[in-house]
C-alpha cells in the first residue's frame, strides 16, 4: 500500500468548555442548544462595553493534579478523558508510544498575568508562573502528565491552531513519525485577550452570534482532544473507532494582519484544499461546523465562501458552535472538531443558537440552498463532515472527518527533499547588553521592497522573521508570483515568540485597565504574528504554521515543512527560526537562572532555509546546498517530569540513530556534527558524552552558541543552515544537526551531498 | 493651531503607532500615502487622544476629515476639549 493512502482514525475525544465537562455533555449542551455565555467571573469588566464571556467553572486544581497555568490544566483535562474513551491507561506504559500535539493562542496568559501583575506592583514575580508563560511548555507539561513518550509540538496559529495540530497528526502518522496522537488545543479566559479584543472593538456587546447579528465575538476558554491514530495500530490494540479524518488542507490569506480576506479567497482556498486532499468533491460534504465567530467582517467573508464553493451542493448543512462555547481561540478548532466527531458518529448536527423568529426570516432569505442550522438540531445521517477555522495572521485551515473510509488523493510519490536557499540574520555582541543582537535598520528592509508604512506595525520578532525570509527567498532565487504563490509555504519554529509583546501589552493593562488595552499592540501579541506578515510581505498563499517548542523549533520547522510538501500542495517551503533578545527576554532568562555568571549568552536572530522538492528544484534549475537524508524527533518521560529542563541521553541517542536509519548511513560515516552546546557545562558536557558514546572520540563537533549566542529556535536553524552551507562548500559530504527542546524532546537532521 | 496640542498628538502616533518622527509632520496625510495607516491604527488614535486629553473623539462625532491629519486632530480636540 502506498504510503500516502494510509488510513487515520479518531479514536478518542476529550472536551471540556463552558458547555460541559466532558465530550457527552458538552454535546448534549450543543444539541439542544444550551449557551455556556454569562457573565465574565474571571476579572472585573466593570469599564468595558462587555461584559461576556464562556468560561469553564472548573478550577485549576479540578482540572489537574499539581500545578500549572490554566492553558495547561484544561489541556491535562480533556487528554485524560481522550485516554481514558480510546481505551488507553496511562498508568500502566499504555501511553508511551503517544505523541501530543497541541495548538494554543494565548498559551500561559493566566500565568502572565500572575506574574507581571506582581512585578508591576514590585513584588518579584513567582518563577513558577514564569515558567508556565510560554506557549513551548504545554504539550510537554500535557505529555508528561501522562507519560506520553511520543513527540511533542505546540501549534500556535491563534484561532487555527486547534485545527492545524488534527492535520498536522495525519501528516507525522503519514510519514511515519508516529503511529498515535493526541491532537488538539487548549486556552484559557485571559484578560490579555478580552482587552485585545476590546481594544479592537471586536466583542460582541452581548452574546455573539454567528451569521445573524454579527456585532463580534465571544470569549471562551476550554480545550478538546482527539486520539488521532494509524488505522493499523487501532485495529492491532482492538481500539474503538469514530470515524477517519481523511485530509487536510491549510492556507494563508497573504492579505492583513487581523481581518480576512473580504473575497474569501483563502478560505475557498483551504476548503477545496481539504476536499481535494480527501478526495472528496464538492457535493460529498455533508455539514459543516464553521468557523462563525459572529464579527461582520468573518461572518461575510465566509457566507461568501462557502456559497461560492458549496455552489452545487444541494444538501449541506452549516452551523457554528461559537454561539455556545465562544470563541475558545487556539482551542475553538479543536473542540469544534470533536463536535463534529460526535455530529457525524450519532447523526445529530448542532444548531447555530441566538435567533429570533425574525432573524429566521432574514436567514432564511439569504442562506439559498445551504442550510444554516439555527437553534434547533437537524437529525441526519452523514457521511463527511468538515470543520474549518480562520485565524489572525490570515492563516486558514481545514480538516475532513468520514464515517467511511475514502481513497485520499494524495498522488505525490515520495520525492527527495534538498536545501536551495539560505537566509540568515543573526546577532553581534554588544558589550553593554552583554547578548548578541542582531542590527535592523529600514534601509535594509528598504532595500526588499518594504515599505515604512508596513515595517512599523511589525514586532521585533516579526523584523527578524521578514528579513530572514526575505534572504532566503532572494538566495534560492524565487520570486512570488500569482502562479507559484500557492505552493509555497511557510514553517516557523520559535521558543519565546512574541514574549516581549505579549509582556508589554499585559503590563500596560494591568497599569491602564483591561479596557485601555491598545488595538495596534494586540495583534502581536499572538505568536503566528511573523508567519503572518512574512505571508502578507510576500504573497506566499500556502501552508503556514508555527511551533513553538523548545530551542530545538527551528529543527522540527523542517521537519513539519518536509510533512506540508509530502502530503499538501507545496512543492517549496520556508523553514525558519526565530527568537529575539530584548530587555524583557533577558529580564525573563535573568529571572529564571539561566543567564549570567555560568549561564548562557543570549543571542537572537531568524535563519530560513528554502526546503524544495526535487521536481521542483530541478525545474527551475536551483543551486543545491544539501539533501535532507533524515528528521526525526524523540522523547521520552523517564527522570523528573515536574522539570521542563531535564536532558535525557535516551531520547538524543534515539533521534539520532532514528536519522542513520532513515538515512541508511552508519555512525561511522557520519562527518560532523552542529550540536546545541551553548556554555553551560552540565548540557555541554551531557552533548558531548552522548556523541563519544555514538560516534566515537574524533567526530567534529561544530557549535553555533560561542559565536552569536543563545538564540534558541534561530540557533537550531543556524545549525542546519552552517552545516548544508559547509556542505555546499564541500567542507565536509555529510553531517547532523542536533537540538534540544522543553520535557526531553530532541530533534536531529541529516544532511547529505545533494 | 495649538502647537502644545499638536506635539501632544505627534508623540502619541510616534509612542503608539510607532511612526517614524522624521517622517510626520503636522500636515501629513495620516491615512494616505504619506504615512499609510489603517483602521487598526485608527482605534489607536481615539484611545490615545481619549488618555492625552479626555476627549472621545469617536462619541464627539468626528468624521473621516477630522482624521486626515495632525492638525485637523488637533482642531477636533481644542474644539471638543473641556478646559
Amino acid at each position: 500500500m502506498p504510503m500516502n493512502e494510509k488510513r487515520c482514525v479518531i479514536t478518542g475525544l476529550g472536551l471540556v468548555c463552558a458547555i460541559g465537562n466532558d465530550t457527552d455533555e458538552c454535546f448534549e449542551s450543543a444539541i439542544n442548544g444550551r449557551t455556556g455565555i454569562a457573565d465574565v467571573k474571571s476579572f472585573d469588566t466593570s469599564n468595558c462595553y462587555s461584559h461576556k464571556g464562556a468560561e469553564v467553572s472548573k478550577t485549576n486544581e479540578e482540572l489537574a493534579k499539581g500545578r500549572y497555568d490554566r492553558t495547561t490544566a484544561l489541556g491535562i483535562k480533556a487528554a485524560g478523558e481522550a485516554l481514558s474513551d480510546a481505551g488507553i491507561d496511562p498508568e500502566s506504559g499504555e501511553a508511551s508510544e503517544i505523541g501530543v500535539l497541541l495548538g494554543s493562542c494565548i498559551a500561559g496568559a493566566a500565568c502572565v498575568e500572575k506574574y507581571y501583575n506582581a512585578k508591576v506592583n514590585g513584588g518579584k514575580g513567582d518563577i513558577d508562573d514564569l515558567k508556565s508563560m510560554p506557549a513551548s511548555v504545554i504539550a510537554g507539561n500535557v505529555a508528561d502528565y501522562y507519560k506520553a513518550g511520543g513527540i511533542t509540538a505546540n501549534i500556535v496559529n491563534a484561532c487555527a491552531a486547534g485545527t492545524l495540530s488534527v492535520a498536522m497528526a495525519i501528516d507525522l502518522i503519514r510519514g511515519g513519525k508516529g503511529e498515535i496522537f493526541l491532537a488538539g488545543g487548549c486556552d484559557s479566559f485571559s484578560s490579555l485577550a478580552y482587552a485585545g479584543f476590546h481594544a479592537l472593538r471586536a466583542l460582541a456587546p452581548s452574546d455573539c452570534s454567528p451569521f445573524n447579528h454579527s456585532d463580534g465575538i465571544t470569549l471562551g476558554e476550554g480545550a478538546g482532544i482527539l486520539v488521532v491514530e494509524s488505522y493499523e495500530h487501532a485495529v492491532k490494540r482492538g481500539a474503538k473507532i469514530y470515524c477517519d479524518v481523511l485530509g487536510s488542507g491549510v492556507s494563508s490569506d497573504a492579505y492583513h494582519i487581523t481581518a480576512p480576506r473580504p473575497d474569501g479567497e483563502g478560505q475557498m482556498s483551504v476548503i477545496t484544499r481539504a476536499v481535494k486532499n480527501s478526495g472528496l468533491k464538492f457535493t460529498d460534504i455533508d455539514y459543516v461546523n464553521a468557523h462563525g465567530t459572529g464579527t461582520a467582517k468573518n461572518d461575510e467573508s465566509e457566507f461568501l465562501s462557502l456559497s461560492t464553493v458549496f455552489k452545487d451542493n444541494k444538501d449541506l448543512s452549516v452551523s457554528s458552535t461559537k454561539s455556545m462555547t465562544g470563541h475558545c481561540l487556539g482551542a475553538a478548532g479543536a473542540i469544534e472538531a470533536v463536535l463534529t466527531v460526535k455530529a457525524l458518529k450519532e447523526g445529530k448536527l448542532p444548531p447555530t443558537t441566538g435567533y429570533s423568529e425574525e432573524d429566521l426570516g432574514v436567514l432564511a432569505e439569504k442562506s439559498g440552498d445551504i442550510n444554516f442550522i439555527a437553534n434547533k438540531p437537524v437529525e441526519k445521517e452523514i457521511k463527511y463532515a468538515m470543520s474549518n477555522s480562520f485565524a489572525f495572521g490570515g492563516n486558514n485551515a481545514s480538516i475532513v472527518f468520514a464515517k467511511d473510509p475514502n481513497l485520499l488523493n494524495l498522488t505525490c510519490p515520495k520525492q527527495d527533499l534538498y536545501v536551495t536557499g539560505v537566509g540568515i540574520v543573526s546577532g553581534e555582541y554588544d558589550e553593554e547588553k552583554k547578548s548578541y543582537i542582531a542590527k535592523l535598520d529600514s534601509d535594509t528592509f528598504k532595500a526588499y521592497g518594504v515599505k515604512s508604512a508596513f515595517l512599523r506595525k511589525l514586532d521585533r520578532l516579526s523584523q527578524l522573521q521578514l528579513l530572514s525570509g526575505l534572504k532566503a527567498l532572494e538566495d534560492a532565487g524565487v520570486t512570488v508570483t500569482p502562479e507559484n504563490e500557492s505552493i509555497i509555504g511557510i514553517c516557523i519554529g520559535t521558543n519565546d515568540g512574541p514574549m516581549t509583546e505579549i509582556a508589554n501589552f499585559q503590563k500596560n493593562i494591568i497599569r491602564d485597565g483591561i479596557d485601555k488595552g491598545s488595538a495596534f499592540a494586540f495583534p502581536n501579541t499572538v505568536y503566528n504574528a511573523a508567519g503572518g506578515y512574512l505571508s502578507i510581505a510576500t504573497g506566499i498563499k500556502g501552508y503556514n504554521v508555527t511551533i513553538a517548542n523548545g530551542f530545538q523549533s527551528g529543527l522540527q520547522s523542517v521537519c513539519a515543512a518536509s510533512g506540508a510538501i509530502m502530503f499538501g500542495y507545496e512543492s517549496i517551503m520556508l523553514a525558519s527560526g526565530t527568537d529575539e533578545c530584548t530587555d524583557i527576554d533577558e529580564e525573563i532568562y535573568s529571572d529564571l537562572g539561566f543567564s549570567g555568571e555560568g549561564g548562557m549568552t543570549l543571542g537572537e536572530g531568524s535563519v530560513t532555509c528554502v526546503i524544495e522538492k526535487d521536481s521542483s528544484a530541478s525545474g527551475r534549475g536551483a543551486k543545491r546546498y544539501a539533501k535532507i537524508a533524515g528528521f526525526s524527533s524523540a522523547r521520552d518521560t523517564t527522570g523528573d517530569r515536574n522539570n521542563n529542563w531535564r536532558l535525557s541521553e535516551e531520547a538524543l541517542t534515539k533521534a539520532i540513530s532514528n536519522v542513520l536509519k532513515e538515512g541508511s548511513i552508519e555512525a561511522s560515516d557520519v562527518k560532523c556534527i552542529y550540536g546545541f552546546g551553548n556554555g553551560v557545562s552540565e548540557l555541554d558536557n551531557f552533548e558531548m558524552d552522548v556523541y563519544k558514546k555514538i560516534f566515537g572520540d574524533n567526530i567534529e563537533v561544530k557549535l553555533v552558541k560561542k559565536d552569536f549566542g543563545e538564540a534558541r529556535a534561530a540557533s537550531s536553524s543556524l545549525q542546519f543552515a552552517m552545516l548544508a552551507k559547509d556542505i555546499f562548500e564541500g567542507k565536509c559530504e555529510n553531517g547532523i544537526a542536533v537540538s534540544y527542546g522543553t520535557s526531553s524532546l530532541y530533534s536531529a537532521v541529516l544532511l547529505t551531498k545533494a | 493651531m495649538n502647537k502644545e496640542i499638536a506635539d501632544k498628538i505627534k508623540g502619541m502616533l510616534v509612542e503608539r503607532l510607532r511612526i517614524p518622527e522624521e517622517d510626520l509632520e503636522y500636515d501629513s496625510e495620516l491615512f494616505g500615502e504619506d504615512i499609510g495607516l489603517d483602521s487598526i491604527d485608527s482605534i489607536e488614535i481615539i484611545v490615545g487622544i481619549e488618555n492625552l486629553f479626555g476627549v472621545d473623539i469617536s462619541g464627539a462625532g468626528a468624521t473621516r476629515e477630522d482624521f486626515r491629519s495632525i492638525e485637523t486632530l488637533t482642531a477636533f480636540v481644542e474644539a471638543h476639549k473641556e478646559d
